[in-house]
């Protein structure tokens, strides 16, 4: 290990991993309770809430783990505080578990969600940010420790890459963006539209600008391009995700009762959200094609399929619902979930496992490793997806053609026309659990097993370019 | 342009977009009161109900949360209180197959629910969700095509002339009750009308179409 303070990297990462198999082991759960609802122990609900929050928490675990290890690389330094960061690890899991169990107690005993000091115990029960507000404090704090002890450093060492200030930029923008969702408002209305404001202006705001940070920096880590000419495309690339992405948030301001111009900011400023995300991928094939790779093949692909998927999933899956005119037909179906899945996987779950394989043997202090498990995983993770966001695409869109342009009844829908979709959902859930749970064995043996064939004829090929 | 150019432009355009968002937020809070009824502190408690038993978990409201349950934006339109109130505290007494828990909503919850809902529906979703566009005349409509009440009211244009326009009848009138005594006996409430009474229709016929009726808003 170059650095101790990978040390602090490594330990988020491998919470992550953790908590990412708990995630989907959940939504497996969720997507059984659509056929019988009484399945399991507690309700739809519990499951989807733990389901996601494991998510959004996992890829945060994933975020800080990725900027604790190129924080101290960009820097040529140790972080400024080790135990600062060791501490801001164990608070993070302590409270991460104590919500978890606050969740399945209530998941348990629907009553125990009590009002304490004008909040909610256990859940504040508003999507995505249904910790309650104890935590929030938490959250907001183990925050605010990272962000110093990661300026800090950056401070110390003089050392300001465009790189790392990006990425640190995005995570300023990320903790401050958590904010308007700590507060309660009397009017639904106003309590949706600040709700957006952490759940879009994150996903298509700051966590985008740190996923151009960290594609510019695993390019940059792979191949030989000049760190100037990478940073220009990124600054481009944050440019006009913000640019749109902004007041992009327009799409979820149609039908919560704001007023009508919405509809024409949403709908112009959305439909240019896939332009960055396109120039990702052309950023990525390019600089994959022109200049030399190193050894880490399975970290280049992952980096590239991340582009490529993020581009699929936020960008084609987002735009083809985000106009006014398609949206008021779409709004709020299974079309969404289609769309929130591969959009989460392609821009944030690729990119934590890419960040995985690029930052892992190196701090492990090897230079090659076994591939040939995280190239399967990564098949069957992304067939598996693929097929999911197939078949819920399809139950969208009989959704959207039976309740909503015919009238049938909801339920009537869901249970009567689409339940071949719940059922091949199910069937891909577990092949795609099988894929994560090859990632979690593949994770904690990476540089710890003999180099097969595959990467030693990779690398002898390289020696010879 | 060099690397320090883009990176001002990235800078500066993005807090630009971002005070173009403050603006518009204050705007947008200026107007939304009188998109919506008053906030009385029943709304606020029933409000406040609906987090704690986490709804939005299974349910939409104004189309976004889960789509395991149907959406909650219009829901008192749609279905009358009384069932509402019973729905929530008990589903598996309304319905046996019911998909939604028992999740030990009392009374009084219940009432501070349907007051929040209500209030919901008032909100000005600029037209969402939008009529089934493609609906072939639901069953309600059948009722009224079966006793050809079309041969003297009209509909969005097509009918008779005989008796009003009833295109927008909802909003003159939008209790069942009324509408139920109208059709047993249109001059209990209509002195001397000139509509005959719909006595006969079954049960179900009438329930059926007192629903289409306080549809037309
Ligand atoms: C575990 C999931 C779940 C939770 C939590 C839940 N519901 Fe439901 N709800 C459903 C489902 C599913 C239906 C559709 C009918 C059925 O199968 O029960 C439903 C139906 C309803 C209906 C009747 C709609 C109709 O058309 O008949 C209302 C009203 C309702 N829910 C309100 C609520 C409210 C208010 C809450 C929170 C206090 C809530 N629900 C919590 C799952 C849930
Ligand atoms: C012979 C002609 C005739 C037929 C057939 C008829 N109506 Fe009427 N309807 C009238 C007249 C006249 C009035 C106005 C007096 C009144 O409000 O009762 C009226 C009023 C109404 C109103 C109240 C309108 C308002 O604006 O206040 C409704 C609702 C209504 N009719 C529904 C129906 C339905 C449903 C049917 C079929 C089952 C039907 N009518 C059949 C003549 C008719
Ligand atoms: C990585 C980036 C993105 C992620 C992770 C993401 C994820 C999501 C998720 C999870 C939802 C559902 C929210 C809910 O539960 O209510 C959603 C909604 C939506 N997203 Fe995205 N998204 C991304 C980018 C985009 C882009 C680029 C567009 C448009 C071009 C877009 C368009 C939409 C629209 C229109 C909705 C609302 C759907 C509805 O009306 O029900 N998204 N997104
Ligand atoms: C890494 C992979 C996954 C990611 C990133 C992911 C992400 C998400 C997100 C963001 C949501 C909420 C957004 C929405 O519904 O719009 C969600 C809901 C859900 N997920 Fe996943 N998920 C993953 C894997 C799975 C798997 C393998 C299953 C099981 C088949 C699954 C089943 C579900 C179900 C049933 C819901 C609820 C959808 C609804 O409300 O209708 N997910 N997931
Ligand atoms: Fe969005």
């Amino acid at each position: 290990m170059k650095y101790k303070s990978h040390k602090i990297a490594l330990n988020f990462f491998t919470f992550a991993v953790l908590l990412f198999l708990v995630q989907v082991i959940v939504g497996v759960v969720a997507a059984i309770q659509f056929l019988k609802p009484d399945f399991f122990v507690f309700a739809f609900n519990i499951s989807r809430t733990l389901h996601i929050n494991a998510l959004v928490v996992w890829l945060l675990c994933g975020l800080m783990g990725a900027t604790y290890y190129v924080v101290p690389e960009e820097s040529e330094c140790e972080l400024w505080s080790i135990p600062l960061a060791q501490f801001q690890f164990w608070a993070t899991v302590v409270a991460v578990l104590g919500v978890v169990v606050g969740y399945i107690v209530m998941g348990l005993f629907p009553q125990s969600n009590i009002m304490i000091f004008g909040t909610l115990l256990l859940n504040e029960g508003r999507e995505y940010i249904e910790a309650p507000r104890w935590a929030d404090f938490l959250i907001a704090i183990s925050a605010v420790l990272f962000l110093i002890n990661n300026a800090m450093t950056m401070f110390k060492s003089k050392k300001w890459t465009g790189i790392q200030g990006t990425l640190l930029g995005g995570m300023l923008f990320l903790t401050l963006m958590y904010l308007p969702g700590m507060f309660y408002s009397s009017s639904m209305v106003k309590d949706q539209y600040w709700w957006w404001w952490v759940v879009h202006l994150w996903v298509e705001g700051a966590w985008e600008v740190i996923a151009g940070a960290l594609l510019a920096f695993m390019l940059m880590k792979l191949t030989n391009a000049p760190r100037q000419a990478l940073e220009k495309w990124m600054y481009i690339e944050v440019a006009l995700v913000l640019f749109t992405g902004i007041l992009g948030i327009g799409h979820h301001y149609y039908w919560i009762g704001t007023p009508s111009y919405w509809l024409w900011v949403g709908g112009i400023f959305s439909s240019l959200e896939p332009i960055p995300l396109l120039v990702m991928v052309w950023d990525a094939l390019r600089i994959t094609k022109d200049t030399r790779v190193n050894t880490n093949k399975l970290g280049l692909f992952l980096a590239t399929a991340h582009a490529i998927f993020n581009f699929l999933g936020a960008g084609l899956w987002g735009v083809i619902h985000t106009l006014p005119s398609v949206n008021k037909w779409t709004h709020g179906t299974q079309i969404t979930t289609a769309h929130g899945h591969l959009a989460f996987y392609g821009a944030y779950v690729l990119l934590i496992i890419a960040m995985v394989y690029i930052s892992v043997p190196s701090m492990r202090g090897v230079k090659d490793y076994n591939m040939s498990r995280g190239y399967r995983s990564f098949w069957w993770q992304t067939v598996s997806m693929v097929m999911i966001v197939f078949t819920i695409t399809g139950a969208g869109m009989v959704q959207t053609y039976m309740e909503r342009l015919l009238g049938i009844d909801y339920v009537a829908v869901k249970n009567d026309f689409n339940s071949w979709f719940w059922i091949w959902r199910i069937i891909f859930g577990v092949t795609y659990l099988i894929g994560v749970l090859m990632f979690v064995v593949d994770y904690f043996k990476i540089g710890k097993e003999p180099v097969t064939v595959n990467a030693a004829a990779a690398a002898i090929s390289e020696s010879k370019a | 342009m060099g690397n320090k150019g883009v990176r001002n432009m990235f800078v500066f355009g993005s807090l630009l977009c971002f005070v173009a968002l403050v603006v518009m937020t204050f705007d947008t809070f200026a107007q939304l009161d009188s998109r919506s009824t008053k906030i009385t502190a029943d709304v606020d408690k029933g409000k406040q109900v609906w987090h704690k038993y986490d709804c939005i978990g299974c349910h939409t409201i104004f189309g976004n949360g889960s789509y395991f349950a149907p959406d909650m934006t219009k829901i008192t339109d749609k279905l009358p209180k009384s069932y509402l109130k019973k729905y929530l505290v008990n589903p598996r007494k309304v319905n046996a197959s019911a998909a939604m828990p028992v999740l030990g909503i009392t009374d009084d919850e219940a009432e501070k629910l349907f007051v929040f809902l209500e209030w919901i529906s008032k909100v000005d979703t600029n037209g969402w969700p939008p009529k089934p566009i493609m609906s072939k005349g639901s069953s309600s409509a059948a009722v009224y095509e079966k006793y050809s009440c079309s041969s003297c009211h009209l509909i969005n244009g097509i009918g008779g002339t005989s008796g009003p326009d009833i295109t927008h009848v909802a909003s003159r009138h939008p209790e069942a009750e009324w509408h139920r005594k109208h059709l047993d006996n249109p001059s209990s409430v209509v002195p001397d009308s000139a509509m005959p009474p719909y006595a006969q229709l079954t049960e179900d016929e009438k329930k059926q179409l007192i629903e289409f009726l306080v549809s037309l808003k």
